[in-house]
């Protein structure tokens, strides 16, 4: 989850008091924050990521200010007409498609304030962008280019600018090839003939997107006038994105100016803070929430959470959202803006009136009966991971790998890289690392193989197995065979035989396998030396492994 | 009459026959036991007030090499002075030392004694020794050829005389000294007075048997007592895993609140696990790097057309749900790449997906998977307890009771809920309980509603209300585990000696 630090002091100013830190920690978990950590000047906290607008100081202050009720209600954000125009050559459709763009005027800042704008630029790349896929931000010192700025497309060698925090100049192609964030941009853009750029009216680059910004209109604390770019493959997502980091500048103190976008069929007015309006039914609320909150107190709670609501109809509120709230997407999210804004710490648990009654699974009844079973037998329950590797679930028992099963495509370690189709390896595997414990040992394990199964809808099936080893210095067939003897006849399986068999993870001749209704349904024997030597074992082990769904 | 064990009567009746005190080593000599049993009998004897024990310490002297040496051939300045009355009493250092065919090394001590014993006189100009006479044997000679004959002396048993030598021969580096303890056991009144009376041994037996049942001759022999304090061999019980044995209580919990158990696919399509939960197909957590893909089988079959149809436009546009949607192009192969479930919600929504009619109240604990680096608090296969109650008019609060409920049947008795976010849950919240072993709070269960583009595809009409959390953070607190790859080690020390009853 994305975090956030936030300063006492910064804090204060944005919510226009002072506040302690006890305080911060205290009512930030009601706005949904989790706290990180609480220092004397600062607290850190986690903030979910549908709720990007809290990437800033400002965001979050905002949320707060209106579950203290120092200030509820919409905030709003004028945008004053300007006459800045980013003109947009039809050939971006190619590549990335969609722009959008703003001024901010007359910023006052400090370093704190363009360190945080970066990070929220990061949270937005990442949380809507998907990391710049989809949104792609420039923030550019405005006063070192001159409009109108086109985002227009270029060959890879026709155009060399220096990159941020360069001083050489490079070509996109070489942008692409020897640029750390080019390097590992690159794949947004390699395929397109020509990349996109976006340029001044002297046909200076300002940003390539998505990949890196021109060092010429690099921000710093000195910087007075913004131009943001933010381009992407998604029209929606880029301009919601736009939303979120201007209110955040609006409420540093920056004034929003609009840019006039020129596509080559329409032209855009861009931002677009105007609040976004949908429907409320205070019964739906109140039934979801098991609340009976009155139409002024649901508007109550919704200011808290900072939207605005008023009523249209009987029961039904309409309600603004502001711009930076992207997150809204359907009337339950309003019923979560009210449950908030009422506060969940007033929300008294209740008992649901649902009356049922409960039943234990099939497969969960008949693996108990097997632990009942087993214990009864002197076996200890082991439990092992499904996740296996190939190594140790078949060589080491030396059978041959060919065999069908799930394999994973990603694995991050390699120790995981199949599912297991049978219990017995991960028993052997814990007899090895159990050797400095007493002996005898007698471990079972009651679980789930994976198969592949061409019927099913998954292509593959879960199976409910059970084995069990016995090691000691005697350990031997005939011991097994009364255990599993025993196991079938406490099951009340019926009509089973077994018949002798070979298996390379066993001793020729000490080998069965195990049939019921004439299918094949387990086996049992005597573990080849090889094996036992394999796990690094000395001890005989005899061993069994039977398919529940079988029996 | 005082019961007695084999053992103590032989040595009862050793020591009569040594006459009522012997030291140990020679009970055990003489009686033919071990000298543990004589010791152990010894300590019993003595309880019982019928023998004493005394407890002398001792120093054992003996001689090293070189004393071996001088014991043999004779102390170095007797050597010289012999030598040198070979010579008629007078003679030159370097003749006498001729003479006696003294060692060079010794000379310096052989002179010195000479002189400290004042056996001879020296010229010092001359280096001309003169003796009268062959001096007496001294007390050190004769405790050297003492020490040469016996091997060892106990200093505490020599006379004045010789204790006073052993200070020389000490000084003279030619001895080693050992401390230890003697136990001389001595029968007491009571002791002498049992012995005299006669004692009959009697075979003892430790096991009873079968045999000895039948015949009877139990009555006959003597069933040896036994020290009903000593501890016994080690067994330890077959049991379920300690694991298995919390998920069986999380279970109970769930049926005993009217749950009923749910089980489906490890194995799931994308579909199932993301898109039925209203999680778009260009999520980060669907991305490589968090969920496992499957190499083979690689794909899966989607559910029926309408279904799917439904699901499709409520990613794409809200379809009727009322929703925006995500306002992307929804793709049927993205849906049908088959995964390890990252959740068991995908069996819930399997589930709901076919019993749309309320109530529906059901729950599992069950494996579900993460492609993570694993470390002490990290898995890639874990357990995650999920609970759901679909039926008319259930309400947030409900859900929150329900948790409380769920909590108290684990002895988790107090517990708050905060906002919180779940991709699929409207409203959602998070819970944290008071551990008070650890005197803190524990973030444990997620829960919410779920979402209505997740429900209405399925025709579900009512509320869905659904918690979950990892098992594993709440049996490592259990269990006091701190590194939780250890829960699925299987060390057999930690199964067999870890209570059922904690």
């Amino acid at each position: 989850m994305p975090v956030i630090t936030l300063s006492k002091n910064r804090f204060s100013t944005f919510i226009g008091r002072s506040i302690t830190v006890e305080e911060m920690a205290k009512w930030l978990p009601w706005a949904g924050f989790d706290i990180e950590d609480v220092e004397p000047d600062y607290v850190k906290v986690e903030f979910n990521p549908n709720r990007i607008d809290f990437s800033s100081t400002a965001g979050v202050a905002r949320a707060f200010s209106g579950l203290r009720e120092w200030k509820t209600g919409l905030a709003k954000y004028e945008v004053e007409k300007g006459k800045v125009v980013l003109n947009v050559d039809s050939s971006v459709s190619e590549v990335r498609p969609y722009v959008l763009a703003a001024i901010i005027r007359n910023m006052r800042w400090d370093d704190e304030s363009v360190r945080e704008l970066m990070e929220m630029q990061e949270d937005l790349h990442w949380g809507v962008g998907r990391d710049r896929r989809k949104v792609s931000i420039g923030v550019h010192n405005m006063d070192v280019v001159q409009p109108p700025f086109s985002y227009v497309t270029s060959a890879p060698n026709a155009v060399r600018f220096v990159p941020l925090d360069k001083v050489e100049e490079m070509s996109l192609q070489e942008i692409l090839k020897k640029h750390e964030k080019g390097i590992g941009y690159s794949h947004l853009v390699d395929w397109a003939p020509k990349y996109p750029l976006i340029i001044d009216s002297q046909k200076r680059v300002l940003s390539f997107p998505p990949i890196i910004n021109g060092e010429l209109t690099k921000v710093d604390s000195q910087t007075q006038n913004l131009f943001i770019e933010i381009t992407g493959t998604d029209y929606n997502a880029i301009a919601r994105s736009l939303n979120v980091l201007v209110t955040a500048l609006s409420d540093m103190g920056g004034t929003v100016e609009s840019v006039r976008v020129n596509y080559s069929d329409r032209t855009v007015v861009s931002p677009d803070l105007l609040p976004q309006r949908m429907k409320l039914r205070i019964d739906y609320a109140n039934e979801l929430l098991g609340l009976k909150l009155s139409e002024s107190k649901v508007i109550q709670s919704l200011r808290k959470s900072r939207l605005d609501a008023k009523k249209i109809s009987k029961g039904v509120l309409q309600v603004s959202i502001p711009a930076y709230r992207i997150d809204i997407m359907h009337e339950i999210d309003l019923v979560e803006e009210v449950a908030v804004g009422y506060g969940y710490f007033r929300l008294k648990p209740t008992k649901p009136a649902t009356i049922t009654t409960g039943k234990q699974h099939g497969a969960s009844e008949k693996a108990n009966h097997v632990r009942q079973i087993m214990i009864g037998l002197g076996f200890i329950e082991a439990m092992n991971f499904i996740l296996t590797n190939e190594v140790a679930h078949f060589e080491k028992m030396r059978q041959k790998v060919s065999r069908e099963m799930v394999k994973l495509a990603n694995p991050v370690s390699t120790e995981n890289s199949i599912a297991r189709v049978e219990l017995l390896p991960s028993l052997m595997k814990n007899l090895a690392d159990n050797k400095h414990e007493s002996y005898p040992q007698q471990l079972f394990e009651v679980s789930d193989v994976i198969r592949i199964s061409e019927k099913t809808e998954t292509a593959s099936e879960r199976r409910l197995h059970m084995a069990g080893v016995c090691s000691h210095p005697v350990a031997n067939f005939t011991e097994i065979k009364s255990i599993v003897e025993a196991l079938l006849a406490d099951l009340n399986v019926k009509r089973w035989k077994v018949k002798a068999a070979r298996n390379p993870s066993f001793l020729e001749g000490r080998v069965a396998t195990i049939h019921v209704k004439d299918r094949k349904v387990g086996i049992l024997g005597e573990v080849h030396p090889e094996v036992i030597t394999n796990f690094e074992l000395e001890n005989p082990v005899s061993a069994f492994e039977i398919d529940l769904e079988e029996v | 009459m005082v019961e007695l064990r084999e053992h103590e009567q032989t040595t009862l009746l050793t020591l009569q026959k040594l006459k009522g005190k012997a030291p140990v080593n020679q009970i055990v000599k003489a009686s033919g036991l071990a000298h543990a049993a004589v010791m152990r009998a010894s300590l019993s004897l003595t309880m019982k007030k019928l023998t004493r024990v005394h407890e002398q310490k001792q120093t054992v002297i003996t001689l090293n090499e070189e004393g071996r040496y001088h014991a043999k051939k004779g102390l170095p300045e007797r050597r010289l002075i012999r030598g040198l009355l070979k010579l008629k009493g007078k003679a030159s250092v370097d003749e006498a030392v001729k003479e006696a065919s003294l060692e060079k090394k010794f000379l310096t001590i052989a002179l010195g004694w000479l002189n400290r014993k004042g056996w001879a006189t020296i010229e010092k100009k001359k280096q001309v020794l003169k003796a009268p006479k062959e001096p007496q044997i001294g007390v050190d000679e004769k405790l050297l050829s003492l020490l040469d004959q016996k091997g060892l002396l106990i200093i505490e048993k020599l006379n004045k005389q010789l204790q006073d030598a052993v200070s020389v021969l000490k000084r003279r580096k030619l001895v080693k000294m050992d401390e230890k303890t003697l136990r001389e056991l001595e029968l007491t009144e009571a002791g002498w007075k049992l012995v005299k009376q006669g004692i009959e041994i009697v075979k003892e037996v430790s096991q009873l048997t079968p045999e000895l049942i039948r015949t009877r001759n139990w009555r006959k022999v003597k069933l040896r007592r036994f020290d009903v304090t000593a501890p016994g061999p080690a067994v330890y019980p077959a049991k379920i895993h300690p694991v298995q044995q919390i998920i069986q209580r999380i279970r109970e919990i769930f049926l005993e609140m009217g749950f009923t158990e749910i089980r489906g696919p490890i194995v799931e399509t994308a579909f199932w696990n993301f898109d039925a939960l209203f999680q778009p197909q260009d999520h980060p957590a669907r991305e490589m790097q968090d969920t496992f893909y499957l190499a083979n089988p690689k794909e899966g079959k989607l559910p029926k057309r309408n279904i799917v149809d439904a699901v499709a436009k409520t990613h794409e546009n809200g379809w009727k749900t009322g929703s925006r949607g995500w306002e992307y192009q929804w793709s049927r192969d993205e849906a049908k790449r088959l995964v390890l479930r990252t959740h068991t919600t995908s069996v819930t929504i399997r589930h709901l997906a076919k019993h749309k009619e309320p109530p529906v109240k059901v729950f599992s604990v069950d494996r579900v998977y993460r492609n993570e680096k694993v470390d002490y608090k990290r898995l890639a296969e874990f357990h995650q307890i999920e609970g759901i109650i679909m039926d008319k008019k259930v309400t947030l609060r409900d859900l929150m009771g329900t948790l409380k409920e769920f909590y108290l049947k684990l002895g988790l008795k107090k517990v708050q809920f905060w906002p919180s976010y779940f991709p699929y849950t409207e409203p959602s919240a998070q819970s944290t309980v008071y551990v008070p072993k650890l005197k803190t709070w524990m973030e444990l269960c997620g829960m919410g509603i779920f979402r209505p583009e997740v429900v209405e595809p399925f025709g579900i009409k009512h509320p869905v209300l659904a918690w979950g959390g990892g098992l594993e953070r709440l049996i490592m607190l259990k269990l006091g585990v701190d590194d939780m790859r250890f829960l699925y080690k299987n060390d057999l020390g930690w199964i067999r000696r870890s209570p059922i009853c904690q």
